[in-house]
């Protein structure tokens, strides 16, 4: 955090130029640049530094990448950018943030509104609850354009069908892809100089994120602004940004041209996040690579660098001085780490598997030796639904339509589908908890579930022991043995003991879906459903939670329903893959034959969307 | 949403059908005989029965109902014990008076509940002292707070007066503010404002409460929202992301807990009415019921339920318009 001695700007449009001398950012002015920005912020009362000097810069017409894990800021420096941290979080800032050409830290209220309004623009993670609800889509971009025709045109821009009837639709009535091509018309509104980017895919599934990424480069190359694009997947900063900064705890890692970032990490910390990154080639019959999950929470008493506590290249000077941001002599990046660069690709080289698809195709070790008997019978299985009656036309959505299939006793079996497919209520119909309008879906033995969101399936004002004791009650295991069997359950799944006395809001995202999954087992089910469980997770955190669920499959011998909308996952954690779309099954098979050798169009299409790092760099090419 | 609102009204018809029939029911069980009370306690036993045929009261339950039904319907519900007269008349003469201080006090309680949950949801420097002197007021029965608001306003400062509307009410609508207004009537509109602010803030204290409470969690939720999120990036003023984004948003359950409360109110200005001697349908009211006047007291509560039933429909149509997911 040093003092940088900035020329401040105050009207002229920004000419900061730090001591940079990346080709691409002083190619010319900037269209954003951030010097020593610090912010802390107040979070349930506690105050705690969010970003901990960036320095950063945005050339006309570039798309940044910034990725990092949940926590590590990103959000927050966009928000810093945009002149939007809210105010009840009482922000400290210090540094300087110029966004087209205006002050952002000391510029007043109708300054800010206005270069928001004019010059920049931004596309949020959520698209559902980013729009308004009870406006008209037309509305809310007329909101910024003031003009009808204007709307229309970007509508059309965006590629919407029929943009003039689109004006009149809630955003209840659009589809998740649609209503994020509203948001990208919204922020395109004045034809800004930058769009903020927030994770823009990460609620979509994989088709419409791939078709969300080629518009936003094609955007870019139409009107020419620049976008910061946020992300915590890396194979999706890959698609579409020429340059990538890492962020770890506040402070920028490494940054540098993507392509060569991507296959030449120079920080350790750029090497996990690729190492623990789940594709199609990871090695199936071996335990995930994770990043060390020991990650300190950052103080203001924090001398070192951050990361040293989980750096497997730490050394004594790592944990007590803070590596600079430093020019990296040969690729025109920069990175923070004290450590050379030649010892980072050593471990990445060691970390990342090299060759392809078929290198990997060992089956998964735990399955057990042809076991006799089926566990989940389903034959003829539909489901309907019916939306709202007594007003209105009437709706029947058909989410299962005659779905057969057989899991045997503990095999693994992998659900895939995009979001509609049927899936989860197929799984919901095999646990119970949907009743099936025709059909049969018979489960032997007894089964658990466990959701995507562990934070709200978790009883919140019970602590984890009572979650825990209260399955064992139910269970008639008498208290004297109970003890044991939940020391022994949160020893395998890594949790400390004193977590057995806090509640679930209290935990990080990683361990409330642990203690979800001690819940499940610790009256060992012989099925075990589980719903996504990990889709909310960081890349590192939920290697580690799939590990857990792979080796408590092994231990406890449990048959295993895993649903997700990854294929990589799927591939992961299941023996067999079935495929579902339209509340069909549409391919069911061995899981590396369906991701190797896909036989049904439906499947192939959901594999060629998953967002890749290595292989041809070609941009999935739109479905308009 | 025209096949939401038609689905409404006949939603509506079909409990003002329930209500008329309890309102009968009640008639029907409750002690007293009509015809006695009409011919007086010393009439023979044939003229009481001579009575009895005269009222339709020998014929079976369902014709009677039929029959009661229909006048109604004519604006007929009989003729009242005590003054004689067509109910429909008295009630003619009284509603306005009861409808003018109700709406004042709905009025009231809507402006006083808006500001309520604005300055607290916005965290308005210095606004914590209003809201605890609400908050205090709130915890007084609505009778009490009209006692109190006389001792202090009249009793002692002599600022408001004490009782009545002030005026005559023989005027065209029966409405004093408005009349006085179309009268281009000064003295007779400050007099009548004088005349409705204890009995109406009386009435608007404890609704204002429930709506502004319902109010202060909506706009604190919409607040926090990601589409004012989106809205502040936009760069729109400050005011509209208020307006259009926060407050629209957040009428929701207001708009129901308002529409229960005008409700409550219809029914809760019989006490009000009566610390004031307000000349309404509450006063009518609790002069017919030691009379026994039970053709008025069922006229009341046909009226005040009507009122009710009607209110609710007109809320959920509004609701639907204020959020189109309603009608999906």
């Amino acid at each position: 955090m040093s003092a940088h001695d900035m020329p401040t700007p105050d009207t002229a449009p920004a000419t900061a130029t730090g001591p940079t001398t990346d080709a691409l950012a002083t190619a010319a002015a900037p269209v954003a640049s951030v010097r020593g920005l610090t912010v802390s912020l107040r979070r349930q009362g506690v105050r705690s530094p969010v970003l901990r000097g960036i320095d950063l810069d945005i050339a006309p017409g570039e798309i940044l990448g910034l990725v990092g894990e949940s926590g590590s800021g990103k959000s927050v420096l966009a928000m810093t950018m945009l002149g939007l941290v809210p105010r009840s979080a009482r922000p400290r800032i210090t540094g300087t943030v110029h966004t087209a050409g205006t002050d952002m830290l000391h510029g007043s209220a109708a300054q800010l509104r206005a270069v928001r309004r004019t010059r920049l623009g931004v596309i949020f993670q959520d698209p559902m609850t980013s729009l308004n609800p009870t406006i008209r889509v037309g509305r809310q971009i007329t909101e910024v354009t003031g003009d009808k025709g204007e709307a229309i045109t970007l509508l059309g821009a965006v590629r919407v069908p029929e943009p003039a009837k689109r004006m009149r639709s809630f955003p209840h009535e659009l589809s998740g892809g649609l209503r994020q091509r509203v948001m990208a018309a919204i922020a395109l509104a004045g034809r800004p100089r930058l769009i903020v980017a927030d994770e823009p895919t990460t609620a979509l599934d994989v088709t419409v994120q791939a078709q969300l990424l080629t518009l936003l480069a094609d955007l870019r190359d139409e009107f020419g602004c620049s976008v910061l694009f946020i992300t915590h997947d890396l194979a999706v900063a890959a698609q579409i940004t020429d340059r990538i900064a890492v962020l770890y705890q506040g402070r920028v890692a490494e940054i540098g041209r993507s392509a060569h970032l991507l296959r030449h990490p120079t920080h350790p910390y750029t090497a996990g996040l690729l190492g623990s990154r789940l594709s199609l080639s990871t090695p199936r019959g071996v335990a995930l690579p994770t990043l060390p999950d020991d990650s300190v929470p950052v103080t203001e008493r924090l001398r070192g660098c951050a990361y040293h506590t989980r750096c497997p290249l730490a050394v004594d000077r790592c944990a007590t001085q803070q590596p600079p941001l430093e020019q990296v002599e040969d690729t025109g990046g920069q990175r923070a780490c004290w450590r050379d660069s030649g010892a980072v690709s050593d471990v990445h080289d060691a970390v990342v598997p090299a060759g392809g698809l078929a290198a990997h195709a060992e089956p998964l070790g735990a399955r057990a030796a042809d076991p006799p008997g089926v566990a989940i019978e389903v034959r003829g299985l539909t489901c309907q639904f019916h939306t709202r009656s007594g007003f209105g036309p009437r709706h029947t959505v058909h989410a299962l339509q005659g779905v057969d299939l057989d899991v045997r006793a503990g095999e693994a079996l992998s659900v895939v589908g995009e979001s509609g497919s049927g899936k989860s209520t197929l799984l919901r119909v095999i646990a119970g908890l949907t009743r099936p309008t025709g059909g049969s879906a018979v489960l032997r033995g007894t089964a658990q579930m466990v959701f995507q969101d562990a934070g709200s399936s978790l009883t919140p004002w019970l602590t984890v022991g009572d979650l825990l004791r209260e399955r064992l009650r139910i269970a008639k295991v008498p208290p004297a043995a109970a003890t044991g069997r939940v020391d022994t359950v949160l020893a395998a799944m890594g949790l400390p003991s004193s977590v057995l006395s806090v509640r679930p809001g209290e935990l990080s995202g990683g361990q409330r879906q642990r203690v979800a999954l001690a819940r499940a087992v610790v009256v060992p089910p012989t099925v075990l459903l589980c719903d996504e469980p990990t889709s909310a997770l960081d890349a590192s955190l939920a290697a580690s939670v799939l590990n857990l669920i792979r080796e408590m499959r092994r231990e406890l011998a449990m048959t295993v329903v895993f649903v997700t909308h990854d294929l990589a996952v799927a591939r992961l954690m299941g023996d067999r893959i079935a495929v579902m779309a339209h509340g069909r099954l549409v391919e069911e098979g061995d899981a590396q034959d369906i991701v190797t050798a896909p036989a049904d169009p439906r499947t192939r299409a959901l594999l060629d969307a998953v967002p890749r790092i290595d292989g041809p760099a070609d941009r999935p090419e739109a479905t308009r | 949403m025209n096949r939401f609102v038609l689905w409404r009204t006949g939603a509506t018809a079909v409990l003002l059908a329930v209500l008329s029939a309890l309102v009968f029911v009640l008639q029907q069980i409750s002690p007293g005989d009509p015809a006695r009370a009409y011919v007086g306690g010393n009439a023979s036993p044939a003229a009481v029965a001579a009575a009895h045929h005269r009222l339709g009261l020998d014929q079976p339950w369902l014709q009677r109902y039929g029959r009661y039904l229909w006048h109604a319907l004519h604006g007929d519900l009989g003729i009242s014990l005590r003054t004689h007269r067509p109910v429909t008349t008295d009630l003619g003469q009284f509603l306005p008076a009861t409808a003018e201080l109700v709406l004042f006090s709905f009025v009231l309680a809507l402006l006083l509940a808006l500001l309520f949950a604005l300055s607290g949801a916005l965290r308005w420097p210095g606004t914590g002292v209003y809201r605890g002197l609400l908050l205090l007021a709130g915890t007084a029965p609505a009778f009490l707070l009209g006692l109190g608001g006389i001792v202090l306003f009249y009793g002692h400062l002599h600022w408001l007066p004490e009782a009545g509307r002030g005026v005559d009410t023989s005027s065209p609508t029966g409405f004093v503010l408005v009349d006085s207004l179309l009268h281009a009537d000064l003295t007779g509109f400050v007099a009548g404002l004088r005349h409705l602010v204890l009995p109406g803030l009386a009435l608007a204290i404890a609704p204002a409460i429930s709506i502004g409470r319902i109010l202060r969690a909506g706009l604190e939720r919409a607040y926090r929202s990601d589409y004012v999120r989106t809205a502040r990036s936009k760069g729109i003023r400050e005011i509209t992301v208020l307006w259009r984004h926060i407050v629209r948003n957040s009428l929701d359950a207001t708009l129901s807990m308002a529409g229960l409360q005008l409700g409550f109110m219809f029914a809760g200005v019989v006490i009000v009415e009566d610390v004031f001697t307000w000349p309404g349908i509450g006063y009518y009211l609790a002069q017919s019921i030691p009379q026994s006047d039970f053709p008025a007291i069922a006229g009341v509560t046909l009226l005040l339920g009507g009122v009710y039933i009607v209110v609710n429909a007109v809320v959920d149509v509004l609701q639907a318009v204020a959020d189109p997911r309603l009608t999906v």
